[in-house]
Formats: structure tokens, C-alpha cells, sequence
């Protein structure tokens, strides 16, 4: 499960932790094959240095207000004595997808400079390019191989490939009727990700797809991915969880703009209540309208509201840690005593440090996006993951 | 209410046809954050104080001045791009224009993104702004 730059011309190791820390503590998954790069019976290895990166993403309130640039959030990061930098191929490359050589040079000189590395690239599936229906297969496949060959370019080896794909893929399980996601998603799924996956090895990337609010850690978002990828025993298809999956309530900010929109207290904290106890959308609408709810209150107990988060079982990820290849170090708010209220860090960090996880944790902040305050929160929230690993 | 910056001071403006005015076009920075196919654009709403211009009225010019379309025309583009960051024109069609002074300025953009669970996705800006002559 290491990670190892090979880019041409541009050689970056993380010291000591390349090659020694092949071997993970975790045995065959709950589906009775090996993992892959995981062989059974091999002692725990030690902890490994834990690796922090942030997507550049977290600083868009930044690049709104023209405060900094992609050199200045690479900047930032390694400031902050972190090393790892993930970008959105469609957001951070001028001229997408065919940048100019110069700024190729550039982004590796940028590396070069900070001492960073590239961990992973953001892709997208625009299902819906051609009105009135959505892509074959085909199509979502050359858009794929596109970003593939720019992930490739710049030196990525991981791809944070979207949740819609993965669910896709289970299409016909019960999460994907519930969300309704896979309606939007191109319908073969399966085939897209099996069709993909020679170009995948070709270009080297591998396609960490992501689980992200709503999803949950156990039956038709992962069992599907993970039946094909002990199947095949490819090294190209992962996941790449979002802390959000770990939310334990919503950020104040969320609340507070509820509230603005004309919710009243009680009945957002009884939705609260009613969700961390799985009462479901159905039935905790109805004891919302029972309240007399109005519509802003009754948005927020459904789908499109608080439902749309998940609260998953710290323990259900650790089958997963053999296949994932990124983290989504999802952070909305973080206080002066490095504790981010919503979102279970405490008990995650631990299980994956202890479990050999051994690639990146990437922040996306989603806070505010006043001018620097990405810098701020993400300073916080990397020196608590940090502290949560080495006390594991 | 706080300014939203997707909308410029720069480029708020009259506009002239055979020394008539037609219109007014503004500056608009899309909201979206990853840049956006024109295909992918369903819709804008502009609202000027209490008056409403609708899609009939409104073209789209893409941040480099090469392409203008109606939205309609956009809704076939698949190959153009609205990088992010990149300030779109909108024109919109208004005889006699908006007088010199203070506006109350909305734009509403509506966007189909595939993995959202409600399509399209709505994003308002709002932003006082002054026409200068």
C-alpha cells in the first residue's frame, strides 16, 4: 500500500516509508479472498509516518477573491510541514485538458520547489453531456481515458473517480434505489469501470472511487466494487472514502443557516436526533409534519436535507483499508483544541493508523471560506489527525 | 447583504446598437467549481431591481470573446468550455437599457450536474451595483 512517485525526471520517496511497509495488518476481507498488495499471515507493520496532503479545492474562497494561486496553496501546504497536493484536472489545468508544456514544466518545478507530490486527481462524469439522455458507455469511457491521460501527464497516480460511478455499479441494490443517484449516473456502471480499467493500467492510475455522503460502509455501495476487485484482483479500482461518511451532526454553520432560512430550533434538533438514530427520511417527515413543520423544515428531514449525510460504524471501514488508495479528509469546522464537533475523526484516525492505512489524507474543507481560512483550518485539522495517529 | 463577487463591477454596461440602446450586459464568474461544459448550462434568470429577463432575452459570451450563443444555441455545445474563474458575458436585451444609478442585480444560474440529487442545481449571485452612464 505504498505510494511511490515515478514520474519521468522527477523522483520523490517518502523516506523509509517506500518500500519496508508493504505489509498490512489487514487479512482477507469479509468476502474470503486476499486483498490485493495484502498477503495473509504477515506480522503487523509498524505505524507508518501518517501522510497529510489537502485538495486545493479547500482553498476556493481563496481563488474567488484572487488572495492566492495554485502555487501559493502548494505553498501553503508544505508550509504547514504536509506534502501531499490534489487537484481537480477540470478546476486547476488552464486550457483543460491540454495544457500548454510550459505549465506542465511549471506544476513539476512547483513540486520540485515545495517538496510535494501529487496524490491524487479529481475526474468527473458528466452523464448528462447530450440532452435528453444520458451517456452509453462508450462515451463515459473516452471521458475517462481523457482525464486518465492528464492524471498521467501531471504525474498522478490516483484518481478520485466519483461516488455515482460506484453506486452505478451496484445498480440494482437497495442504496441505489433509495438515492436515486444511479438514475443520473450512467446506468451501466459495471461496464464503464470494466471497459475503463486496460486504459487505467496503461496511464498507471488507479481509480479510487469515492464514498461519500450518503454512502455506508456495508451492503450495495461497497459489496459489489469489492466482489469485482477480489475477482480480478486488480491493483486499479479502490476507493477513496470522505470523512463525511464519519458525520456525527451538522456543522453550526448549517444549522445556523436553517434557521436563517425560518427553521425553528426544536424541530432541527429533534431532525437531528431522529437521523443519528436512523429513524429514516419517511418517518422522521412525518413526525416533522406531526410538529407542524414548515417547508424549510421539512427539506432538511428528507433526501435533499439531513439524510444526504451518513453516520457509518468507525469499525466497517477497516475491511476496506487493503483497497483504499486516498482519503477525503472531508472538515467543516475546526476548534481552538483541534476537535472538528461534527465529524468522527477521534475514532477513525485511530482504527486506520493501527489498521495500516498507509496512503494519504487529503483535506477538503468545506468551512469557511472567508480569505485564509482555509489556511487556518486546515493548519488545525492536519496537526489533530497528526496527534490522533501517534497517540494510536 | 454581502456583495457576492461572482458578479463584476467591471463590464456592467449599456450597450449601443446604431446609436441606439439595446441592452446591458455584465460579468459573471461561474459559482460552479469546476468550470462547466456550455452544454451543461441550462438556464439564467436575471432580475435588475423589480424587473425579470428570461432566457429569450439573455445571450452568452464565453470568457476569451470567441463564441456568443443564445442559451438554447449552448444547450448543443459540447466541445466549449466555461473554465472556472473565467468571467462569462451575459446580454441581455432591454430597450433603452437601465438608467444611471444603483441596481439591485440577481442572476440565477441553473446547471445540470449528473451526480447532484436534485437536477439542475440553482446558484444565485446578488450584488448592488452601479451603471455608470
Amino acid at each position: 500500500m505504498t505510494f511511490e512517485m515515478t514520474r519521468k525526471g522527477f523522483l520523490k520517496t517518502v523516506t523509509g516509508a517506500a518500500a519496508g511497509l508493504a505489509a498490512s495488518a489487514i487479512v482477507p476481507t469479509s468476502l474470503g479472498a486476499a486483498a490485493p498488495g495484502v498477503s495473509a499471515g504477515v506480522a503487523p507493520a509498524a505505524k507508518s509516518k501518517v501522510k497529510l496532503g489537502a485538495s486545493v479545492y479547500s482553498y476556493n474562497g481563496d481563488f474567488l477573491m484572487g488572495t492566492m494561486n495554485l502555487e501559493d496553496c502548494i505553498a501553503d501546504i508544505a508550509d504547514m510541514g504536509s506534502d501531499g497536493v490534489e487537484i481537480l484536472g477540470e478546476a486547476h489545468v488552464p486550457n483543460y485538458p491540454n495544457p500548454p508544456d510550459k505549465w506542465v514544466e511549471q506544476w513539476f518545478g512547483w513540486m520540485e520547489k515545495y517538496h510535494t507530490k501529487p496524490t491524487a486527481y479529481d475526474l468527473f462524469l458528466d452523464a448528462r453531456m447530450y440532452r435528453g439522455r444520458v451517456m452509453t458507455v462508450q462515451e463515459a469511457v473516452d471521458s475517462l481515458v481523457r482525464d486518465f491521460k492528464l492524471a498521467h501527464r501531471l504525474g498522478f497516480k490516483v484518481l478520485r473517480a466519483q461516488n455515482s460511478i460506484a453506486l452505478a455499479f451496484g445498480a440494482g441494490t437497495d442504496a441505489a434505489a433509495l438515492y436515486g443517484m444511479a438514475a443520473t449516473a450512467v446506468p451501466e456502471g459495471k461496464q464503464v469501470v470494466e471497459k475503463a480499467l486496460p486504459y487505467a493500467e496503461q496511464y498507471d492510475v488507479k481509480m479510487a472511487f469515492e464514498l461519500h455522503s450518503p454512502a455506508l460502509l456495508r451492503g450495495g455501495w461497497v459489496d459489489p466494487m469489492l466482489e469485482f476487485v477480489n475477482r480480478t484482483k486488480t491493483k486499479y479500482v479502490g476507493f477513496c472514502p470522505d470523512m463525511s461518511i464519519f458525520t456525527m451532526r451538522p456543522p453550526e454553520s448549517t444549522v445556523k443557516g436553517l434557521i436563517q432560512q425560518g427553521a425553528r430550533e426544536n424541530i432541527v434538533n429533534h431532525i437531528i436526533t431522529a437521523w443519528q438514530n436512523d429513524l429514516g427520511p419517511d418517518k422522521t417527515i412525518a413526525e416533522v409534519k406531526k410538529m407542524g413543520g414548515n417547508e424549510v423544515e421539512l427539506r432538511y428531514a428528507s433526501v435533499a436535507g439531513i439524510y444526504h449525510s451518513s453516520h457509518n460504524d468507525p469499525k466497517d471501514i477497516v475491511k476496506l483499508i487493503p483497497y483504499m488508495y486516498h482519503i477525503h479528509a472531508k472538515v467543516h469546522e475546526m476548534t481552538e483544541d483541534l476537535r472538528e464537533p461534527g465529524i468522527n475523526y477521534q475514532d477513525v484516525v485511530p482504527i486506520l493508523a493501527r489498521g495500516g492505512y498507509d496512503n494519504y489524507w487529503s483535506t477538503e474543507w468545506e468551512g469557511n471560506r472567508d480569505i485564509f481560512e482555509a489556511s487556518i483550518g486546515i493548519r488545525r485539522q492536519h496537526l489533530m489527525i497528526r496527534k490522533l495517529w501517534e497517540a494510536a | 447583504m454581502a456583495a457576492d463577487h461572482h458578479i463584476l463591477e467591471r463590464g456592467f454596461k449599456n450597450i449601443s446598437e446604431n446609436g441606439k440602446i439595446t441592452g446591458f450586459q455584465l460579468l459573471v464568474k461561474s459559482g460552479y467549481y469546476r468550470g462547466i461544459w456550455l452544454c451543461l448550462v441550462d438556464d439564467f434568470v436575471i432580475t435588475i431591481d423589480a424587473e425579470t429577463f428570461k432566457r429569450e432575452q439573455i445571450k452568452f459570451t464565453t470568457p476569451d470573446g470567441a463564441h456568443t450563443y443564445s442559451l438554447d444555441e449552448m444547450a448543443k455545445v459540447t466541445d466549449v468550455r466555461w473554465p472556472w474563474l473565467e468571467p462569462a458575458k451575459l446580454t441581455v436585451s432591454k430597450p433603452g437599457g437601465l438608467k444611471p444609478g444603483v441596481h439591485d442585480v440577481q442572476v440565477v444560474q441553473k446547471d445540470i450536474i449528473s451526480y447532484m440529487p436534485v437536477i439542475p442545481s440553482v446558484r444565485t449571485y446578488r450584488k448592488k451595483m452601479t451603471m455608470m452612464a
